[in-house]
């Protein structure tokens, strides 16, 4: 105030101006200014003046103007806080009856009453973190869905996006995929703002991801809307492409898909469109297949099920093989990200490779070895096949044998730590720790030696998460594996 | 009990010293005091405010110490029960307004935003959030909605209708409640037009149509003060005279009886060939026509009920079809009836 007098009479402004004092945010800066500017023991005239005007100005902030608005308040029998409370509950009810009753009386091709639903957007710019101003939004959302014109003012909708990624607004559901399908680039914040979560909330994420991923409304708002399935999975498919072998990106797309699948089997039949237009790019004999969940196909008929898969891709990668131009490449990679996608059939095959007979092992190794290495380059396919046999021997005889033979121990450690094929190692590791056969405590003992470095106990959480989100969706629950699975991740979980 | 009235006093007290200079005494611990006084205050208000046996009591030990306070400091206001409900407010505005409150006590009643917990008994934020975003609201509607009257005085209306409403629902609170509603009227002294359409709000307000109790009390209480029902008929527009008497059979009757008082006052000058206002009341026969234009357009039963009063009272007053004699006739005339 020192410096820059003319400071007091914007203070006094504001104070004056409504779309200011009714955001909670502004509103306490406000006040903590004034709080800031009022001297308790003030030492001459212009600081006892401050004073003075400061004192006003809180008073006009806590009481009314005009005579009615003064007298009923006065009267009405309860805390001015409580009447207030109480009023803007009941004129937000009032508007919020006025939208929905406009939308009511639109035939699908009419033009709505813009001008009103325009004004009571632009009002409710600065109040779209007040929590009583929720049916009203959620309202004003909808009416777009069923207007079809726009509009809403733009900076309601952009004040509505950045309160609700810093958690300052609660929408309901409904309002919140009413916002994505109104305005493409909060949609993209959202699905962006979800990943980042993902990626840094380690240890809550892995331990349930999908209800994570249930939460954040993407698979619902997806499953009823095509356009939004699509955008969500082609900014995460962009990020696969960049971050190359992330464990963590590739689970968030494998739980997303699954649960968006489950979104759309508890659709009614005559709402669902066909998968074709939601996997638009891929070869459509792979899409029955793969988009059909192993909790859907009964156990008995799982290898013969992965076997179609394996014969299907295997397909699509020798016409990759024998031909030279980019569409063929393509379309591997196209089979490989819907792989990605249903990666609930990869651990499916990894948790059979346990048990598997050495004939049957083939298929499911070839599998694995696609999904960690799809493209064949430096024609290393012949050598990672080798890696996944010998990793998976290595495995069968440590966790068969008792005591487990130190010389498998110091085999599977040796493949882990080389960076050649360590997430499909990591991968067939978690898969037998869980499946197997065979006292609890091995479990602690194994993984103690083998996986040491704080790195990999972090990548085989995320492998961890996947089984977990499997085996939620199971028909039957097996308490054995449950019981295994808890104690490997707590021990991964010790520093 | 005798304790309760004890404290009331006290309270009293305390209200009528915070608005004089004696509250430059005041320190932090006496500040802090005084507003749990005034919530305790707060409490038995809201415990007793529908009981009428206790509340009169209380009410009687106020006009008292109200009596008292008056000739001891002619300055202070007196307090009525209904206030009570926002002791510590008041109590706040008259320490903001008083000029000689010490400067040391203003931070203790706003704490700063940041140190201060957010449920403290000191934070406004959630009063002036929500006052604010009602007056925002309240800008951008316009009156094309709920029946010409301005969403504010919708809602105050409503919020009006359910303390009647609550304090109604037990018995022997009647009286209480036409206090209330006195206070109100006189308050608001200055500009009533605005107040006769939170009255007229408060008339439609029940949502449940079957609950004739609020309405049927406020156009009681309008009847009983003078002239004020005319006068609330004038302000209100004839569409929404029309709307209220709709709902209300009570009002519609009460309605009828106002304009008939109207017409009384007309007279028919002889020279002009026009019915001219005799009284200070500038009703014009335009006006006059206006209103019952409005209730016949309104459709049934409205409409028939209306053009039957009107032959009845033309019959009643000599049945002539001749203009200048009878305002009915020459109102029916005016309608085309």
């Amino acid at each position: 105030m020192k410096t820059f007098p003319f400071v007091g009479q914007f203070l006094g402004r504001l104070c004056w101006n409504p779309c200011v004092i009714a955001d909670e945010r502004s509103q306490r800066l406000l006040l903590q200014c004034l709080s800031c500017l009022y001297s308790a023991e003030p030492l001459n005239a212009v600081e006892r003046k401050a004073n003075m005007w400061i004192k006003d100005m809180l008073c006009h902030l806590i009481s009314e103007e005009g005579s009615v608005a003064h007298t009923t308040v006065k009267h009405a029998g309860v805390t001015p806080k409580r009447y207030h409370s109480e009023a803007l509950q009941k004129v937000v009810s009032l508007m919020t009856e006025e939208v929905i009753k406009s939308c009511d009386s639109l035939p699908n091709t009419a033009r709505c009453l813009n001008g009103n639903i325009h004004t009571m957007s632009t009002a409710c710019v600065a109040l779209v973190i007040c929590p009583e101003m929720s049916p009203l939004i959620g309202a004003l959302l909808k009416h777009f869905m069923l207007c079809g014109s726009s509009c809403l003012n733009q900076e309601f909708i952009k004040e509505i996006n950045e309160a609700l990624i810093s958690k300052w607004l609660v929408l309901e559901d409904e309002a919140v995929v009413n916002l994505w399908c109104y305005s493409p680039s909060c949609l993209e914040g959202a699905a962006v703002s979800f990943l980042e979560s993902v990626l840094s909330g380690h240890e809550t994420m892995t331990q349930s991801l999908d209800k994570h991923v249930n939460d954040s409304l993407l698979p619902r708002a997806s499953a009823h809307h095509c356009h939004i399935f699509l955008t969500v999975n082609e900014i995460y498919r962009n990020v696969l492409t960049e971050i190359d072998e992330n464990l963590a990106v590739r689970a968030l797309i494998q739980v997303f898909t699954a649960c968006f699948l489950q979104r759309l089997t508890g659709q009614k039949p005559q709402d669902r469109l066909p998968l074709r237009a939601f996997f638009p790019n891929v070869t459509p004999c792979l899409l029955t297949p793969l988009l059909t969940a192993p909790s859907e196909v009964p156990r008995e008929a799982w290898l013969d099920h992965l076997s179609w898969i394996r014969s299907l891709l295997q397909s699509v990668t020798e016409n990759e093989e024998a031909g030279e131009d980019g569409r063929a490449y393509q379309a591997v990679f196209e089979a490989w990200f819907l792989l990605v996608q249903c990666g609930y059939w990869v651990d499916t095959a990894a948790e059979l490779l346990v048990l598997a007979a050495p004939e049957n092992a083939k298929s499911l190794l070839w599998l694995l070895t696609f999904f960690h290495h799809p493209t064949n380059r430096g024609h290393q396919r012949s050598q990672q096949t080798a890696v996944a046999r010998e990793a998976w021997t290595h495995l069968r005889m440590l966790f068969l044998t008792r005591p487990p033979p130190p010389r498998h121990l110091c085999a599977v450690k040796e493949l882990l730590s080389s960076s050649f094929s360590a997430n499909l190692v990591l991968h067939l590791f978690s898969n037998f720790t869980v499946f197997s056969h065979g006292p609890v405590s091995i479990i602690t003992e194994i993984t103690d030696k083998v996986l040491t470095e704080a790195a990999v106990k972090r990548r085989a959480l995320w492998i961890l998460a996947l089984i977990r989100c499997r085996l939620n969706s199971a028909a039957t629950r097996d308490d054995r594996v449950y019981s295994r699975l808890r104690t490997l991740q707590d021990t991964l979980l010790q520093t | 009990m005798e304790a309760v009235l004890r404290h009331l006093t006290n309270i009293l007290e305390l209200l009528a010293v915070s608005q004089t200079d004696h509250v430059s005494e005041w320190d932090r611990h006496t500040t802090l005091r005084a507003f749990q006084w005034a919530e305790y205050c707060e409490q038995l208000h809201s415990r007793f405010q529908c009981n009428p046996a206790v509340r009169s009591a209380l009410e009687s030990a106020l006009s008292d110490t109200n009596q008292r306070l008056q000739q001891a400091l002619p300055s202070c206001s007196p307090v009525m029960f209904s206030e009570l409900a926002q002791c510590q407010h008041m109590l706040l505005i008259h320490l903001l307004t008083n000029p000689s409150a010490p400067n040391s006590v203003i931070p203790i009643l706003f704490p700063d935003p940041k140190t201060a917990a957010q449920d403290s008994q000191f934070d406004q934020n959630s009063l002036i959030t929500c006052k604010s975003a009602f007056n925002l609201l309240c800008r951008t509607s316009d009156r094309t909605s709920y029946a010409g009257l301005h969403v504010e005085a919708v809602v105050r209306g409503k919020l009006l209708g359910n303390l009647l409403n609550s304090v109604l629902s037990r018995t022997g609170n009647d009286e209480y409640a036409r206090t209330l509603l006195d206070s109100i009227l006189h308050d608001s002294a200055g500009k009533p037009e605005s107040l006769y359409d939170v009255i007229a709000a408060a008339l439609l307000s029940p949502d449940d149509e079957t609950n004739s109790v609020v309405p049927h009390f406020i156009l009681a209480w309008l009847q009983e003060q003078d002239g004020c029902l005319s006068k609330l008929c004038k302000s209100l527009s004839p569409g929404l005279c029309t709307v209220i008497s709709r709902q209300s059979r009570e009002f519609k009757q009460a309605y009828w009886g106002v304009l008939k008082q109207w017409a009384s006052c007309l007279e028919f000058d002889v020279l002009e060939g026009l019915w001219v206002p005799t009284s200070d009341e500038p009703v014009t026969f335009i006006i006059l026509t206006d209103r019952f234009k409005e209730l016949l357009n309104s459709g049934p039963p409205l409409k028939e009920e209306t053009e039957t009063e009107l032959k009845t009272l033309k019959r009643e007053a000599g049945d002539f079809n001749v203009k200048g004699i009878c305002i009915w006739t020459d109102v029916i005339i005016q309608l085309k009836l």
